[in-house]
């Protein structure tokens, strides 16, 4: 007993030395072990399967759909993940771990797992969620995409022209603003990367103020009453009250902006 | 000998600024804690405009404005100058009152 108390306190001590000293190198120059990429990539496709599992996949074969994937892939998709022929931008060359090339993808995974992966993001990878930025049909509409994309030749993949079909109005709220979904959307819209806002983990920096009892406070911006359907208006369009204002236009739809709102107003 | 004295004395003087202590006083003069939750300044628990706590750390003043102390002591003047439409009112404070105020406020880091 005494043994595995001090093996457990030197291990406990040696592991508080490499954090403070340094010694791990984050850099994205330095990739894994290969024992240790095999053991995140493996971890991440089976956590991956699992929430897979319970996505019903629609009729993926009609054109349509296909044809919107390819505009969407091009606009979202493309400057990391590159295309037949196509290499991803300079920035996305540099991330580690690199994003993979989807025409592989395409013949590997099940549409419900890329369909997952593209709606949910992957943490530490730089693989973002799209769920606040498309919707679910959009996101059908890549993963129909990919198998196209996969059987087309660099020549087919540059010449085709593809247009965005233009959204269908899903950005009008629909449903009663939830605190709870409010709080899941502050972390996707990385609000606590300028404000620190209690319970919600991540930097917290002090760009613009604390959000500490933001539900009590009287003025919103110092220019706009405070209320949950002004801050749903203020979050939207940040400018429209306060023109020099430097809290950017986060292009929220109107449902997050409210739900937001909702989560903002229990901060008492 | 002399040298270590004035160094002396000038250190004593830092420990209690008396820009500090007299910005102190007159955040509380002007009323500025009504308005704002004001670390070490008696009653100022103000909801009005977003608490002053870490102020010295924040990064935009006013949301529109780059924190700096010159900045700081301006947008204590005229607010209006950079948020038109702000609630925060112009107090009437002099340039000297305004940049004791900023010394205080910028002990809060």
């Amino acid at each position: 007993m005494k043994i595995l108390l001090f093996v457990l306190a030197v291990s406990a001590a040696g592991a508080a030395a490499v954090v403070r000293l340094g010694l791990y190198d984050i850099s994205a120059t330095d990739q894994h072990l290969a024992p240790t990429y095999w053991l995140l990539d493996t971890a991440m496709k089976y956590s991956v399967r699992r929430r897979g599992n319970d996505i019903e996949v629609p009729d993926l074969q009609k054109a349509d759909l296909v044809r919107n994937g390819s505009a969407l892939y091009r606009a979202h998709c493309e400057h990391c993940h590159g295309g037949p022929g196509v290499a991803p931008a300079p920035f996305a060359l540099g991330m580690t771990p690199a994003p993979v090339p989807l025409v592989h993808t395409a013949r590997a995974w099940r549409p419900q797992d890329v369909f997952w992966v593209v709606k949910e993001g992957i943490k530490m990878t730089g693989m973002p969620a799209w769920k606040y930025r498309m919707s679910d049909e959009e996101m059908w509409a890549v993963v129909a995409f990919l198998p196209a994309m996969a059987a087309m030749t660099p020549q087919e993949y540059r010449s085709e022209k593809a247009e965005l079909t233009p959204k269908s109005d899903g950005r009008i709220a629909a449903k009663a603003p939830d605190p709870a979904r409010g709080r899941k959307a502050v972390e996707q819209y990385a609000c606590v990367t300028c404000h620190a806002i209690p319970g919600v983990v991540g930097p917290n920096f002090p760009v613009g103020p604390p959000l500490a009892g933001v539900g009590s406070r009287v003025m919103l911006g110092g220019v706009l009453p405070n209320s949950p359907e002004n801050m749903a208006l203020w979050l939207r369009a940040p400018q429209a009250f306060a023109p020099r204002s430097a809290m950017p236009n986060l292009g929220l739809s109107e449902q997050d902006a409210r739900d937001i709102a909702a989560f903002l107003a229990t901060l008492k | 000998m002399r040298l270590a004295l004035l160094f002396l004395v000038l250190i004593a003087g830092c420990s209690k600024d008396p820009a500090v202590e007299n910005g102190r006083l007159l955040l509380r003069q002007f009323g500025c804690g009504a308005c704002h939750e004001i670390p070490g300044v008696a009653a100022a628990d103000g909801r009005v405009g977003p608490p002053l706590t870490a102020i010295a750390s924040r990064v935009y003043l006013g949301g529109t404005v780059p924190n700096s102390p010159e900045n700081m002591a301006r947008f204590i003047r005229r607010p209006q100058d950079f948020v038109p439409r702000t609630a925060m009112p112009d107090l009437g404070v002099t340039e000297a009152h305004a940049r004791d105020m900023v010394a205080y406020l910028y002990t809060l880091k």
